[in-house]
């Protein structure tokens, strides 16, 4: 099995004005390590402030890390050149219904992705958007919908083609399941099961639904205010623990 | 005694395109110091029903029933003013994310204050004020903040999610009302958050007797929590009785789906196998399938579906589905 992306010590500090000459720095990641291999799954657990968005936004390059470093399929990168890197890894909001645009076509807005990232000629973009749809098991009459048309769970198959339709090796999932309702829930659970199965993609789940957690991820990381906690196979952490703090987080959702 | 009793409520909708029956004859029943559970989707119309119950919905919707009782009340057929001071003195409502229903421009001291009622505060007028900020801070330590003074002159933006959900609870037990009524209490909390939040629901129940009525789409978080159970579809009530019993033994095909999609209560299901999912989505209130809302969703649906099965009754169970799942069946 290959590794996909392994993070080395990743450091993030922000800096805040709080007076005239005086500097307040946050600590929002400290120290963070953990791979990931291609096909699995890692789920990314902690409180707000937790440093968990922190995480997701250095791994898709919107912020640049203090320190530490990335590695793509053991390549060292610098993700924040993303128009190399956001072929591979791909992001989805947590509202698919607020991250979408109102005034795109679906069949618009995933054209544009491929204007930019690829240079495949109108005909052949086409192609992959029919095929893309297909996939994700909407129509081709789809792409001339606009987002209100859609349903809760259609529109987050509209947000995972959008973020599958360059192919990529990683899909970072930002809370994307939480506010669905439970039978929508099993619906796209059921969806990115088999997309892992078929094409080996690797998903990065950052959540607070713990239940759901344990059913799909593979490896769990509990962060508490920057540091990482517990890091190791899924069942593992579940069952032993080491630090307190994520002790309490995993009963207060078992018990 | 039925604190609560409501039959064939309808909530309907007034649109140029005719009404639209949001919800849809629904029975709903509350012994004193109950809990029960309201779960559906979104868009089932639950929020609707506890704001039918509050009696806060606009002139748009329009509401009937047969009978809408509290404490052998008929509240519907009141006056409006002696509806709302039946109402105000005996039903509190949390509404679904309380930093954005906390008034933004008064501090967290004042608007706790107003929720206070005259009667409670016992002593002369003089004493008021005094007596007000005291029981404020009394309430706060009920809810768990230990820290009153800083939050009390805090805004709501200042605070943290939880902390707000704290605060409206505390401003709707300050009147020490028979039923509370908790919309979504917990969807924008964190897990720890959300587990001391229904331990003190559960504690007030157990405490003073207060009866409450918890509304989620979550079926395992309130399962826990909660004696009895209604299941909610697309405004249809399609299954209500013991939460215990309707765990063991879902009669309705939607409950039974329920239930199976929650990994949790499937311990024998191996991790990263697909879930159990009803093909098709919710459909939208403009384009509602006739009879049976569940129909066009539904395994086992036949040509009688088409009609609306009655609500029946085995035991204290109640459901309403023509071919209900029996224990036969493989489940």
């Amino acid at each position: 099995m290959n590794t996909l992306l392994e993070v080395r010590e990743l450091c993030k500090t922000y800096r805040k004005q709080s007076g005239w000459f005086s500097q307040r720095s946050v600590i929002a990641l400290q120290n963070i390590s953990f791979t990931l291999a291609e096909g699995k799954t890692l789920a990314i657990v902690g409180e707000t402030g937790s440093g968990k968005s922190t995480l997701a936004k250095l791994l898709v390059g919107i912020e640049k890390p203090d320190s530490g470093e990335i590695l793509l399929a053991g390549q060292p990168v610098q993700i924040s050149h993303y128009r190399q890197y956001n072929h591979v890894i791909r992001f989805i909001f947590q509202d698919a219904a607020k991250s979408l645009n109102p005034h795109q076509k679906i069949g618009q807005m995933l054209d544009d992705v491929l204007r930019f990232s690829t240079v495949l000629d109108p005909q052949q973009r086409k192609q992959k958007i029919r095929q893309t749809l297909k996939q994700l098991g909407l129509l081709d009459e789809h792409s001339e919908y606009y987002p209100h048309m859609f349903s809760g769970g259609q529109l987050q198959r509209v947000a995972l083609a959008r973020a599958l339709i360059l192919d990529p090796k990683l899909l970072i999932l930002d809370e994307a399941l939480t506010a669905l309702d439970p039978s929508l829930r099993a619906q796209i659970v059921n969806l990115l099961l088999e997309l892992q199965q078929k094409s080996g993609l690797a998903y990065l789940l950052i959540t607070n639904h713990l239940r759901l957690v344990r059913h799909i991820a593979d490896d769990l990381l509990v962060l508490h205010q920057g540091t990482a906690l517990d890091y190791g196979n899924t069942a593992h952490v579940f069952a032993h623990a080491e630090h307190d703090y994520s002790r309490k987080l995993i009963n207060s959702a078992i018990t | 005694m039925l604190l609560l009793d409501i039959k064939n409520l309808t909530i309907e909708l007034k649109t140029p395109d005719g009404l639209i029956r949001a919800v849809d004859r629904v029975n709903l029943s509350l012994r004193e110091g109950e809990t029960r559970g309201l779960v559906g989707e979104s868009g089932s119309g639950k929020s609707l029903i506890a704001k039918a119950i509050v009696g806060v919905l606009n002139k748009r919707w329009l509401v009937s029933a047969d009978r809408f009782n509290w404490c052998g009340q008929d509240l519907l057929r009141l006056p409006y003013d002696q509806q709302r001071k039946v109402i105000g003195r005996d039903i509190a409502m949390i509404y679904q994310e309380p930093s954005r229903s906390l008034d933004p421009t008064a501090a967290i001291l004042e608007q706790l204050e107003e929720a206070i009622p005259d009667h409670l505060l016992e002593g002369p007028w003089w004493k008021r004020g005094y007596l007000r900020r005291r029981k404020a801070i009394g309430l706060l330590h009920k809810v768990g903040v230990r820290d009153h003074q800083a939050v009390l002159q805090s805004y709501p933006y200042q605070l943290s999610e939880g902390v707000c959900q704290k605060i409206m609870i505390a401003m709707a037990i300050a009147k020490a009302p028979k039923l509370l009524i908790a919309d979504e209490p917990t969807t924008a909390l964190e897990s720890t958050t959300q587990a001391q939040l229904f331990r003190l629901l559960a504690s007030f129940n157990q405490l003073k007797g207060t009866s409450v009525l918890l509304i989620s789409h979550e079926l395992e978080s309130i399962a826990r929590y909660t004696q009895s159970l209604s299941v909610l579809y697309c405004g249809q009530l399609v299954e209500a009785g013991e939460t215990a019993s309707i765990l063991k033994q879902p009669y309705h095909p939607y409950t039974h789906a329920l239930i199976k999609s929650v990994p949790e209560f499937q311990p024998n299901l191996q991790p990263k196998t697909p879930l159990y999912a009803l093909p098709g989505s919710i459909p939208v209130l403009q384009h509602l399938p006739i009879g049976c809302r569940l129909g066009p969703r539904c395994p086992n649906a036949r040509k009688e579906c088409v009609k609306t099965p009655t609500l029946e009754r085995l035991q204290n169970h109640y459901y309403s589905c023509h071919f209900p799942l029996t224990g036969k069946k493989d489940l």
